[in-house]
């Protein structure tokens, strides 16, 4: 009886923890490659690909530096148990003025794909499936405003 | 030659009839002299000018230095019972020119959702005088990320009487009892769009009608390019459209409108500015070119009216597609629209039509001695099963 207790008490803690590890780890910069779709992005310049991409991972939250999510770029996280991180930022409108919006992001996985949900007030959306590969960062981004909705497969390579 | 002449005179007249009053005449040609009733220039039809401070309850201000900013919806439950869906309050600027009659399109800045609208006051209830009944507070966080409620509904076939409000850009399809107290049903994922295939989320959908059933068939919408049918539960039964201008394909499909024997599905493309029309399991019967409503109704005497977004027109068509009536044009002076997003009627005559880009709702009285021909009837609503009445 103790074997099997000390067995299920092993099982609880190393089971987690190699699923946690099984995840990918999209940390690293990364360089956009390939081209980008014809009608991308949407309006207000909301879904612009970043050029270049500073992701930092832990197991509770991701954060992506110089994220392009509008006209300016911005650093953005995304915590990884599902709740929500809201903040405020003096950021662009679909009028093009300028106005203190607030922002909204979330995250989960599906599988060994990074789901990221980024939402603001200024009626944007995006929803990015990132995924890695061979040392290949793809995002598969849709998003939403007024306009009309976009699809894009986004590639980056690891740089420096 | 002689003898031609008669001929060539005849086949012009062959071919221009043909033209004008084909279902493929585009609907510039078909509400020209030939319809003979209303047509261009007929700002209000059958109707008085509308009073420009209805609703009372939103003139001058919903609250001090703010503004009902977009109107997505207005529904007529009864001549006493109207919803009002509005996406949202904006700031006025702190000095109002004097003129300023009361409503966003004045400032003429199209989208009536910008800069940021608050989220307040988006399902309200008025009655007749426009005055407030209800106003469904409690519900107004539901909008906060998103351009607030896009229509509303009462399904006519519902004893219950529960209200529909589409969301958007939420993605999402509510369900409240009648009273607002209590949301019985969201359909979709709040904030998670799915692509064409996906039978559990929307793209941003747009309108809702019913059959007697229950059934109800769903425009989705502005991102996916289908309409989705569901049993009257809310399941999923089959969905059909993809991306496209060909029989069947769709870009923005915005409005729907259900009815006719055998019942047909009539749904306003509105990208690709024209009405389809399928059967109940989306076989493609017909097209009706030149015109991309926002919105449809099926009337009480089984006609479809549609809200053109090219003209600003309100248009009655037999079910065939032949054009029986129209009216209305694009601006800011009351009986004028902009943008007419909804249209309801209630059974005393009464035409409601919302505008988004307007900024107001407003409500049309018909004339002394209209011809009811040319009135918009909404359908008869079932008996509310437990009696509430004003």
């Amino acid at each position: 009886m103790k074997r099997i207790t000390l067995l299920l008490v092993a099982l609880t803690l190393v089971v987690p923890a190699a699923l946690a590890q099984s995840k990918p780890d999209f940390s690293g910069t990364w360089k956009l490659s390939g081209t980008m779709p014809a009608n991308y992005p949407g309006s207000a310049g909301w879904g612009v690909p970043s050029p270049t991409l500073v992701v930092k991972q832990s197991p509770t939250e991701v954060t992506i530096q110089a994220g392009q999510y509008g006209p300016t770029p911005m650093t953005v996280v995304y915590k990884l148990d599902g709740t929500d991180t809201i903040w405020e930022a003096s950021s662009a409108t679909q009028s093009g003025a300028t106005a203190m919006v607030k922002w909204r992001t979330k995250a989960r996985w599906d599988g060994n794909k990074l789901i990221l949900f980024t939402w603001n007030t200024a009626l944007n959306q995006m929803r990015d499936v990132m995924t890695v590969s061979n040392g290949a960062l793809t995002i598969q981004r849709g998003t939403e405003q007024p306009g009309p909705s976009t699809n894009a497969t986004l590639t980056y390579a690891k740089g420096s | 030659m002689r003898s031609r002449t008669p001929s060539l005179t005849a086949w012009i007249i062959v071919i221009f009839g043909f033209v004008a009053f084909s279902p493929r005449a585009s609907l510039q040609q078909r509400i020209g002299p030939s319809a003979g009733k209303g047509g261009v220039g007929d700002i209000t039809g059958e109707y008085e000018i509308p009073d420009p401070n209805w609703p009372q309850w939103a003139h001058p201000y919903p609250k001090p230095g703010y503004i009902w900013g977009s109107q997505g919806g207005v529904f007529a439950e009864s001549p006493n019972r109207i919803y009002l869906a509005n996406r949202g309050e904006l700031k006025l600027p702190d000095k109002v020119p004097p003129n300023f009659p009361g409503n966003w399109g004045f400032f003429n800045q199209m989208a009536a959702t910008q800069p940021i609208a608050n989220m307040v006051n988006c399902i309200v209830v008025v009655d007749g005088n426009g005055k407030l009944i209800e106003a469904w507070n409690q519900w107004d966080k539901l909008f906060e990320w998103g351009r607030g409620p896009h229509q509303v509904y009462i399904s006519p076939y519902d004893p219950e009487r529960h209200v529909w409000v589409v969301d958007d850009m939420r993605h999402v399809i509510y369900r409240f009892t009648h009273d607002g107290k209590q949301l019985v049903q969201t359909m979709g994922v709040l904030d998670e769009f799915g692509e064409n295939d996906d039978l559990t989320r929307f793209r941003r959908p747009t309108m809702i009608d019913w059959l007697p059933d229950g059934t109800f068939f769903v425009a989705d919408g502005y991102g996916n390019t289908r309409v989705v049918k569901f049993d009257k539960t809310g399941k999923a039964l089959l969905k059909w459209g993809s991306r496209g201008t060909g029989p069947g394909q769709f870009n923005t499909p915005h409005g729907i409108a259900v009815g006719g024997s055998p019942p047909r599905v009539f749904v306003s493309d509105r990208g690709n500015r024209r009405i389809q029309v399928f059967d109940t399991d989306g076989k493609f019967l017909e097209e009706w070119p030149g015109i991309a409503p926002h919105s449809m109704l099926m009337s009480a005497d089984e006609h479809v009216w549609a809200v053109d977004s090219l003209t600003d027109r309100i248009v009655k068509f037999d079910l065939s597609g032949h054009v029986e009536f129209s009216f209305g044009q694009f601006g800011t002076r009351p009986g004028y629209t902009w943008a007419p997003h909804q249209i309801t009627a209630d059974s005393d005559g009464n035409l409601y039509l919302s505008e988004v880009f307007g900024g107001r709702t407003q409500k049309y009285h018909p004339k002394p001695n209209a011809d009811p021909t040319k009135l918009v009837w909404g359908r008869s609503l079932m008996p509310l099963a437990n009696a509430r009445t004003n």
